[in-house]
């Protein structure tokens, strides 16, 4: 009863109020913004992902018919890039690029898509190196703040609108004076203060859901049910934690003012501050090796291994006695030293990596310790995982890339190593990537831990707030 | 077990039972004693004026009854319910018009109305009605539909008073609600006042005007720092009795 009293008012009060109407109306062009730029940059995700399939396609088909000409008798185009030679199907001429599709809510949320790589082009060839191109982006703004998507909409700027819209819930009525007249009903301040904020809660998270959900419809993102729930449950709690945080901050009877200056200092601290600052700190804590080393290793390790590609060679079979494939050449072919020193880079360049990737993992767990200080962190990370985005999506595909390119490796080398060509007929026996991507079971399992967080930083702001009302009995 | 049956019948204004009852009352905001055990009872169809300089406590009086403040010590009733104990029942039976009726400034009178009235349990009664109950509260029925921000301080009163009849409150808390009228509307306000009398609204009401309480009040207390110094029936004194009175309790 008092709960529809209150609704049917408060909508009253925003139709009388055009500030507010238009402050809304704001919000609601910048999400529509947001999620127009997250649409476009999918699209333009998909459109490369589809040009990079038909690439592929049109490699196989390239080389089907050269070989299938050289068997008719012609001459190999040219006598470097024989399409028989092991090093040659199996290098950059016969590549095959691994992908990873699009995150499923990707327009909702960026997030790593456009700093991390979703394709590889993987040949013999490949190696650490092809790996480190990620970019890791050394100012940590950039990493934070990504493109204007809805997820950056969500983690910044919802929540100044949600206090904007609530800073003065209870203070307003003390200050108008209304607040007297409505204590002296038969209504408890926690109530009125829980409907005036249910009714902001409702528009304001209305809002975002009903753009969410449109892009989601218009991108196709409803095959992932689990994906748009946790997207959904995210953007809810995150809201309701300022709300509730605001109620917390209300209850303490100050000035709207003071109300101001205290929630948008709490903005400043959770959402801008303590991200930037545990960014910052794991960088300096754990510097990563820059990566001219990398680029040095792999120039001093080149140099060396040319001069001494027989004593690699003979290394490499000993240690790899797989690849030789019982054929052990007597002579060694070109073809073979040269693998051997490309091999001897490659160990050298994971050396060189290993380290990298360790301070990295560092930076990482010191990152993930301190993200529940933040519930911007927290949400973040759900959100960007909710959209297929996240690290962890990428990371597993990086890993299942390696493993293609070992994979790949075991079905050129030996060749290499023997000097054997190969023809048309392996072409049906090629390994092709096959992206084991992850089930929303893993997606719910990662988000387990920051939501179940976030629920906690809302129900300790909530019982602040619930306690802290309680206490309102009059209008002073 | 709150029923106040102990009471000396002599203390009772018109001999039925109180609908506010103070017994005891007190109230210290720190080393200040604001209120000092008053005992008070208010029967329906009585209008009890509480006079007093600023600071004497009258506004204490009032927000104990209202619940905003917690007594030191003492119990405020409202019909025979314990105001500490039963909040929302208490509230329900009660208006309050403060010295100054506060609106959503936005809203129509009419809408603010409907939302107070709403809240105290009314929320069935149609617009129609409600638009009645501003015209009997006094306001021109061409500004039941403006907005409050065009509002006199009269006219928001009179909202103030419409919230009661509409509640069909049964007592009345009245702080200073004439302070700043101009004659003409203070005596419109009087005039409701004596019509929710003899309703049988029970009224208290804070004011510094001794002539409004002589001409409203069926009782007056007189208070100063805290304490009930005198209690004194109107129909028993003239104007000049009562202004004499009052500045002798003054200059004590
Ligand atoms: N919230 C408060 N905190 C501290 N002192 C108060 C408070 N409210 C009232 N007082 C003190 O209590 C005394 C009685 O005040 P009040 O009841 O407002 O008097 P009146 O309404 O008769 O002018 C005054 O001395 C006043 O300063
Ligand atoms: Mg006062």
């Amino acid at each position: 009863m008092t709960a529809r009293t209150v609704l049917r008012n408060e909508w009253r009060l925003l139709m009388a109020d055009r500030a507010l109407r238009v402050v809304l109306g704001l919000f609601a062009v910048l999400l529509v913004y947001a999620l127009a730029n997250g649409v476009v940059w999918m699209r333009f995700q998909a459109r490369t992902v589809e040009a990079v399939q038909a690439g592929n396609v049109e490699r196989t088909r390239a080389i089907a018919e050269e070989l299938a000409a050289i068997e008719n008798g012609a001459e190999p185009a040219s006598r470097f890039a024989d399409p028989r030679a092991p090093n040659v199907l199996g290098g950059p001429r016969g590549s095959h690029t691994a992908v990873l599709e699009p995150g499923p809510l990707t327009a909702l949320a960026v997030g790593q898509s456009d700093l991390l790589p979703y394709y590889y082009d993987v040949n013999i060839y490949t190696n650490e190196s092809s790996f480190q191109q990620n970019g890791e982006v050394e100012n940590p703004l950039n990493l934070m703040v990504g493109r204007f998507d809805l997820a950056f909409v969500v983690i910044y700027l919802l929540p100044l609108l949600v206090l904007a819209v609530s800073f003065n819930v209870l203070s307003e009525e003390r200050e108008q004076g209304t607040l007297a007249l409505t204590l002296s009903q038969p209504v408890s301040a926690r109530r009125v203060v829980a409907a005036k904020l249910s009714f902001r809660a409702l528009l304001v998270v209305g809002m975002v859901l009903a753009v969410s959900l449109l892009g989601i419809l218009v991108t196709g993102g409803f095959s992932s049910p689990g994906r748009v729930l946790l997207w959904c449950a995210t953007v809810v709690a995150y809201a309701l934690f300022w709300f509730v945080l605001a109620a917390w901050v209300n209850s303490l009877r100050r000035s709207s003012a003071w109300n101001a200056t205290v929630l948008v200092g709490a903005w400043l601290v959770l959402v801008v501050v303590l991200p930037a600052a545990i960014n910052i700190a794991s960088g300096l804590l754990h510097p990563l090796p820059s990566r001219v080393q990398m680029v040095t290793a792999q120039r001093e390790a080149s140099n060396e291994a040319v001069n001494r590609r027989s004593e690699l060679l003979a290394r490499y079979l000993e240690d790899h006695p797989e690849m030789a494939g019982g054929v052990v050449a007597e002579e060694p072919g070109l073809g073979a030293l040269a693998w051997a020193a490309t091999d001897a880079v490659n160990r050298r360049l994971e050396e060189v990596t290993s380290e990298h990737d360790a301070r990295r993992a560092e930076q990482i767990a010191l990152v993930r310790r301190y993200r529940f200080l933040s519930p911007a962190l927290l949400a973040q990370e759900v959100l960007i995982d909710a959209a297929g985005t996240g690290d962890a999506r990428f990371a597993g595909f990086q890993s299942q890339v390696r493993a293609f390119a070992e994979q790949w490796r075991e079905f050129f080398v030996p060749a290499i190593l023997a000097s054997e060509q190969m023809d048309a007929s392996v072409l049906p026996d090629l390994p092709r990537f096959r992206l084991e991507d992850e089930e929303g079971a893993d997606v719910a399992r990662r988000a387990g831990v920051p939501l179940t967080v976030l629920g906690a930083l809302l129900v300790l702001a909530g019982v602040g707030a619930g306690v802290g009302l309680g206490r309102v009995r009059g209008a002073d | 077990m709150n029923t106040p049956e102990s009471r000396h019948p002599a203390e009772l204004g018109n001999g039925r039972a109180p609908l506010l009852e103070a017994r005891g009352l007190s109230k210290n905001y720190g080393a200040t004693r604001a209120l000092d055990s008053l005992d008070l009872a208010i029967a329906p169809g009585e209008v009890y004026c509480l006079l007093g300089p600023n600071g004497a406590g009258k506004t204490t009086t009032i927000n104990l009854f209202l619940g905003f403040v917690a007594p030191t010590s003492g119990q405020a009733f409202i019909a025979g319910l314990d105001v500490s104990a039963h909040d929302r029942e208490t509230k329900q039976r009660i208006a309050y018009i403060p010295e100054q009726v506060m609106l959503y400034r936005n809203l129509s009178g009419l809408e603010n109305l409907e939302y107070f009235a709403a809240l105290g349990g009314k929320g069935a009664l149609t617009p129609g009605r409600l638009t009645d109950i501003l015209v009997e509260a006094g306001l021109e029925r061409s500004a039941v539909d403006q907005r409050v921000s065009e509002y006199s301080k009269g006219m928001r009163q009179k909202v103030g008073i419409a919230i009661a009849i509409a509640k069909e409150a049964d007592a009345l808390l009245l702080d200073e609600p004439t302070s700043g009228l101009d004659p003409q509307a203070s005596n419109e306000f009087s005039e409701l006042i004596e019509r929710l009398k003899n309703r049988g609204v029970a009224v208290l009401m804070a004011t510094h005007d001794l002539f409004r309480a002589k001409e409203t009040g069926t009782r007056v207390g007189i208070m100063r720092y805290g304490r009930l110094v005198t209690e004194l029936g109107t129909e028993e004194i003239g104007h000049a009795d009562l202004e004499r009175i009052y500045l002798k309790h003054m200059h004590d």
